[in-house]
């Protein structure tokens, strides 16, 4: 059916002043580079020419090529041989189209991905995008998923870049829609200045979002905060170390009694003087009540060395509850 | 407090003849039924959302009296459930249920009455064994109590068990039904409080602090033994004094001699309810706490924090009364010696101890 009504679409002649490049109900295309594709234009010419349909104001919408479309305007044609797809072509059909030469030609970011699902809900039922449609773009299949794709559209332009870009995970995006407007440029831009793991960005945004609602701040404001900006702003540290100072202070904000411990702990461990390569390792979050020894050796005589070190150390009989001191 | 709006009626097909299916149609007749198959429209939809305007009237074919699943990695209390139904008509942002139950509505359990006999049998069955057995684990066990009666048959047919108590927990100030009920024997009626900032909060559609006080000073003048539970502990700044409050309303209107226990037990949850909370109550601060990820995997909070306020409200209760049976709901042995300066040890010692607490209060 779809190949008939391909057959008789035609080549024709279009002025550039009559494409509508806003983009419409089929675009697909976020924040792509244009110039290795100008490039390849100057060279080659159009190789594969762009779908129109003719829309209500008698111009014509860009069914499939946009990136193609706004090459050649911003090398300055004037006109472009195109494909005209015939009036009786649904709009629907326009977007599988469309859908199908990108998933052919590239990679979607997650952006696109979202706009390809935001358009279909327009003719297709939420069952069916979930079943036939979310597996092609290699999205899990459910609900959920759906619904936080969908919102993605609804993000300020630079936080939908940081995302198509893949320096905001998609998940923290999705979180992000609940967010106040300043509260989520705030974080947006966190993470884009240094580099961080999307589970850090996870972690990192959660924590931020509780100590806001203890304190009672916004987000804006923890990340505004001295401490934070001092770090943000230093020229004594790379990327990384600003990043794990970070992550230093937002924990020590975030688990104050826990840092504490951990602090105290490991100062009572280095009193103990501790024979080089052993190691006391506390209960996961001092919950329960075994520690852990852990003797690094090479040889016999490497282990009974440090036994003995250990049986003489006078200090030995502090370790225990550490915590206490929170 | 006001009743709860019920807006619709399901009743599941091998539910219609259960006396209890047709005392609810009699008790809410203007209230619109529809008979369904077995977990027919149980949509997802409703799931989020709990469809708490809906009572699902079940013919329940599992076992209705269960031991309380604990972990073995805390000490547990050894309490028996007694599964009247699933869900409650109350909005606790903490609640469990809401990533324990995967069906929504109320769902009630119309064939108990018929099944009390094999309880029964059960129990007379252990005569050395104390049940202390409770209601108000998947539900509230008096807040739908006016449609269901089901006190109307558990407080006569508990009240000739010799070795078991029947406890009510609620958070209701529904005690009409109790209070006019002949039988006192072996019935237990418990209340879990909270600080009003909390109940404010967090606890939606329930009763305030001081009504649950004043209603459990009704039961207590009525002839009822009472109880407490200060569960979920909430840490926040300020937490001390407003349990002090809340400990100083009992003073006032309780007779601390005729209290069976006070359980105390801070918040937990397993890591996905967390989700969900956030998603049905976004403004919720239950989170704000200082958690960890304790031995048998829930979160809860740091074991300091734990210590602290367990320790400052036993000290305050005992200064009330320096016999209240207190004991911490799932808590290691090294959290209730520096809380309390003593450790049942293990769960079958707390098991024991509340045994005794129940010969001692209750005596057959």
């Amino acid at each position: 059916m779809m190949k008939n009504k391909l057959l008789n679409g035609s080549l024709v002649n279009i002025a550039i002043s009559d494409i509508d490049f806003k983009p419409g109900p089929f675009c697909m295309s976020f924040h792509f580079n244009l110039e290795p594709l100008k490039a390849s234009i100057k060279k080659f010419g159009v190789i594969n020419p762009p779908y129109l349909l003719r829309n209500s104001d008698n111009n014509f919408s860009v069914v499939a090529g946009y990136q193609r479309l706004m090459a050649v305007k911003e090398l300055g044609w004037q006109d472009i041989m195109c494909h005209i797809l015939p009036d009786s072509f649904s709009l629907l059909d326009a977007l599988l189209f469309n859908l199908n030469d990108n998933l052919l030609h590239r990679q979607l970011n997650n952006i696109e991905k979202g706009m390809i699902l935001q358009r279909l809900t327009r003719f297709i039922t939420t069952e069916e995008i979930v079943t036939n449609f979310m597996p092609i773009l290699g999205i899990p299949s459910n609900k959920q998923q759906l619904e936080l794709f969908l919102g993605l559209e609804d993000l300020e332009e630079r936080i939908k870049i940081s995302v198509a870009m893949e320096q905001l995970s998609i998940r923290v995006a999705g979180l992000l829609r609940y967010l106040e407007k300043n509260d989520r440029l705030a974080i947006n831009d966190l993470f884009t200045s240094l580099k961080w793991s999307f589970n850090q960005q996870w972690e990192i945004i959660q924590w931020i979002k509780e100590i806001a609602s203890r304190v009672g701040c916004s987000m804006k404001e923890i990340i505004d905060s001295k401490d934070i900006k001092e770090v943000l702003d230093t020229t004594m540290m790379n990327k990384p170390q600003k990043a794990k100072g970070i992550v230093k202070l937002l924990k020590y904000m975030r688990f104050p009694s826990l840092s504490k411990a951990e602090k105290l702990f490991n100062k009572s461990i280095s009193n103990l003087s501790l024979p080089f390569g052993v190691k006391i390792i506390p209960p996961p979050f001092f919950e329960g009540t075994d520690y852990k020894l852990e003797i690094k050796f090479r040889k016999d005589e490497d282990l009974k060395g440090k036994l003995a070190n250990l049986y003489n150390l006078a200090n030995l009989n502090n370790i225990s509850d550490f915590w206490k001191g929170v | 407090m006001k009743r709860f709006n019920v807006n619709r009626i399901l009743i599941e097909r091998e539910a219609e003849n259960d006396s209890l299916s047709k005392r609810i149609i009699e008790k809410l007749p203007n209230i619109p039924i529809e008979y369904v198959a077995l977990n027919e429209l149980a949509l997802q939809e409703d799931i989020e959302e709990m469809d708490k305007e809906s009572l699902r009237l079940i013919h329940y074919k599992g076992e209705f009296l269960k031991p309380c699943p604990g972990t073995r990695r805390y000490i547990c209390c050894g309490y028996q459930i007694l599964n009247v139904g699933i869900n409650c008509p109350m909005e606790c942002s903490y609640c469990f249920l809401q990533s324990y139950v995967n069906q929504p509505s109320l769902r009630l359990f119309t064939n108990l009455k018929d099944r009390l006999n094999v309880i029964g049998e059960f129990i007379d069955n252990h005569p050395e064994r104390i049940f202390r057995i409770g209601t108000g684990e998947f539900t509230d066990s008096l807040a739908l109590n006016y449609i269901t009666g089901w006190t109307h048959f558990l407080l006569p047919f508990f009240s000739y068990k010799k070795n078991c108590i029947l406890e009510l927990k609620t958070k209701t100030s529904f005690i009409k039904e109790i209070i006019k009920s002949g039988y006192r024997k072996r019935t237990v009626v418990a209340w879990s409080l909270n600080t009003s900032r909390v109940i404010a909060s967090e606890e939606g559609k329930t009763a305030s602090i001081e009504e649950r006080i004043i209603s459990a000073r009704e039961c207590q003048k009525a002839g009822f033994v009472v109880a407490f539970h200060f569960d979920p502990l909430i840490h926040y700044s300020g937490w001390e004094n407003e349990y002090e409050e809340v400990i100083q309303l009992l003073e006032r209107y309780i007779d601390p001699t005729s209290i069976i226990w006070i359980s105390i037990g801070s918040f937990r949850y397993m890591p996905e309810l967390k989700w969900r909370i956030l998603k049905r109550f976004p403004d919720t601060h239950i989170f704000d706490g200082e958690f960890i990820t304790g031995l048998d995997g829930k979160q809860r909070y740091f074991k300091p924090i734990r210590v602290e306020m367990y320790a400052k409200l036993s000290e305050r209760l005992i200064k009330w009364h320096d016999n209240l049976g207190i004991y911490f709901c799932m808590e290691s042995d090294d959290v209730w010696e520096q809380s309390l300066g003593w450790s049942p040890k293990n769960s079958s010692n707390l098991s024991l101890y509340l045994d005794n607490r129940v010969r001692m209060i209750m005596p057959a």
